[in-house]
């Protein structure tokens, strides 16, 4: 018995080899254009060597680099600047960020991975960005097809409390003012000479939420997502710094003071049925935002329902950990000297900064207004209104923090919250509003 | 040409901020109308919450003892095997 199978294998054996030494001997002609080696001395070995170092193509541009795309057939010719100084100087920008996110802790879970994808896109002959490089491969995967921006989406909901709102849903028009960020600077960008896609896709800077400036960027101008992603992330981390200013311009202590009433306790089926109302609610209204709002409210649902914590954890912890470190990645792809460097990201972090001041100017401005209508017993403290940016949960403990350096005993986190979370919505409504105009 | 493109966006604005507008009042509304028919047949203090801690709980325990039991056959397996 084993004997046959021996005799069997070694005729099998005997076979491959065959056909395989008659197969090389086919593409035997093949193997001469391929490469022939040469002997080569020692100083022509360390030559040829020398000129596959990061500093021979730093120093020595060639015209028949390519960019590296995501897809082969989009590639152009790198420009001699783009090939030296300009990946030097990304990578001194990628520096740059780590600088920002070490020493400064601005976003560090987003902005590590961004600097790090940024650094790697900008080396020379490994072509990491390109279609079969570890970046092509990550932005392929899920930033081209929008799909990272959704998983994260999944995540906030789980991780999104909801109660706030649910005492007090008036909150929520002020996480609607604050969009004005986004349409406001949307005309900006338009004066600018921005295009009308180029310019909503810049505009959703505006309102905060990181996700949905990818998701949007990517469906109306590719080709600036990375100025995107990094103007938006840049700004929700510049929170602290760019938000305090402006809600103290726009208000008077006396406001900043106001005392809001204690919220009312929220029944923990309001809780579970809020993700279905909302999510019935764009179906109706704007199915083109459900995407976004669809995997939040599923993150929300999960989490509200307490039957399947295991999913709900897993979907706050372990997944948009690992979506959020290829996200990172694969925007840090799009740092590219021949994707950055150009003229628009300028203007792209110029309209993000303005998006991002007229958002919380409007959110302030309509909680102000909202305050004049309001009955003694239910005054509505203005600094609230800058939460209406999403960046949760920092724009609402920027204003936490901003009311309590005015009054110790005024705690306004829980306040804030609401209009927080109804920013994070409001901006996906926005971005349905863009997606159904192209 | 241009100003035809700012008035397009101006356009994008209105109708942009009316319906994220609209969107959240209606919600406002739908919160509240939700709020008060939960209030209305769920009154506070009867809610299903409590048990559901519990549910989990038992479902761990017993996930645990299956584990104890399996673990167990398998010794057993092991010393006659």
């Amino acid at each position: 018995m084993n004997k046959k199978i021996l005799a069997s294998m070694l005729l099998l054996f005997f076979t491959l080899f065959t056909t395989n030494s008659f197969a090389s001997a086919n593409a035997a002609p093949a193997e001469e254009v391929k490469h022939e080696y040469h002997e080569k001395s020692l100083g022509q070995l360390l030559e040829s060597f020398y000129k596959t170092t990061g500093i021979y193509a730093f120093t020595n541009p060639s015209d028949d680099v390519m960019t590296s795309e995501a897809h082969a057939e989009d590639a152009r010719v790198m420009t001699t600047f783009e090939q030296t100084w300009g990946r030097l100087i990304m990578i001194a920008i990628c520096l740059f960020l780590f600088y920002l996110a070490i020493a400064k802790g601005f976003e560090p879970l987003l902005l590590m991975p961004i600097a790090f994808g940024g650094i790697l896109a900008n080396i020379p002959l490994a072509g990491i960005g390109g279609e079969t490089g570890m970046l092509g491969i990550i932005y392929n995967m899920g930033i081209a097809n929008g799909f990272f921006p959704l998983l994260i989406f999944m995540g906030v909901g789980a991780m999104t409390d909801f109660t706030p709102l649910l005492a007090n849903p008036k909150a929520a028009i002020l996480g609607g003012a604050a969009q004005f960020g986004i349409f406001g600077s949307l005309v900006g960008a338009v004066v600018l000479g921005f295009d009308l896609q180029s310019a909503s896709a810049i505009s959703i800077i505006g309102g905060a939420d990181g996700p949905t400036s990818i998701f949007i960027a990517n469906r109306l101008a590719p080709e600036l997502l990375g100025a995107i992603a990094v103007a938006a992330y840049s700004y929700m981390a510049l929170v602290p710094v760019i938000q305090p200013p402006i809600m103290k311009a726009l208000t008077s202590e006396a406001e900043r003071k106001i005392k809001m009433p204690k919220l009312r306790k929220v029944h923990k089926l309001e809780n579970l049925t809020l993700p279905i109302v909302i999510l019935l609610l764009a179906i109706l209204f704007l199915p083109e935002s459900t995407p976004l709002i669809g995997a939040f409210c599923l993150g929300n649902f999960f989490k509200q329902s307490g039957v399947v914590e295991r999913l709900s954890d897993t979907m706050q912890n372990s997944l948009i950990n690992i979506v959020t470190i290829f996200l990172g990645l694969g925007v840090g792809s799009k740092l590219a000297a021949d994707k950055f460097l150009v003229l628009e990201t300028l203007g792209i972090m110029v309209i993000g900064l303005i998006a991002f001041a007229a958002g919380t100017a409007a959110g302030v401005i309509m909680a102000k207004i909202m305050n004049k209508f309001s009955s003694d017993e239910n005054k509505i403290n203005p600094l609230i209104g800058a939460a209406g940016v999403s960046a949760v949960p920092m724009a609402a403990r920027v204003v936490s923090k901003v009311g309590q350096e005015y009054d110790k005993s005024n705690v306004l986190l829980m306040h804030a919250m609401g209009p927080n979370v109804a920013g994070v919505i409001g901006s996906a409504v926005a971005a349905g509003v863009l997606l159904s105009i192209f | 040409m241009e100003t035809n493109l700012v008035a397009e966006a101006i356009k994008f604005m209105v109708l942009g901020m009316g319906i994220v507008f609209l969107f959240l009042i209606v919600m406002v509304y739908a919160l509240k109308l939700q709020a008060k028919i939960i209030g209305k047949y769920f009154p506070q203090g009867e809610t299903p919450a409590p048990t559901k801690p519990r549910t989990t709980e038992a479902s761990k325990e017993k996930t645990a003892k299956i584990a104890a039991i399996v673990a167990a056959v398998q010794h057993h397996k092991n010393l006659k095997g």
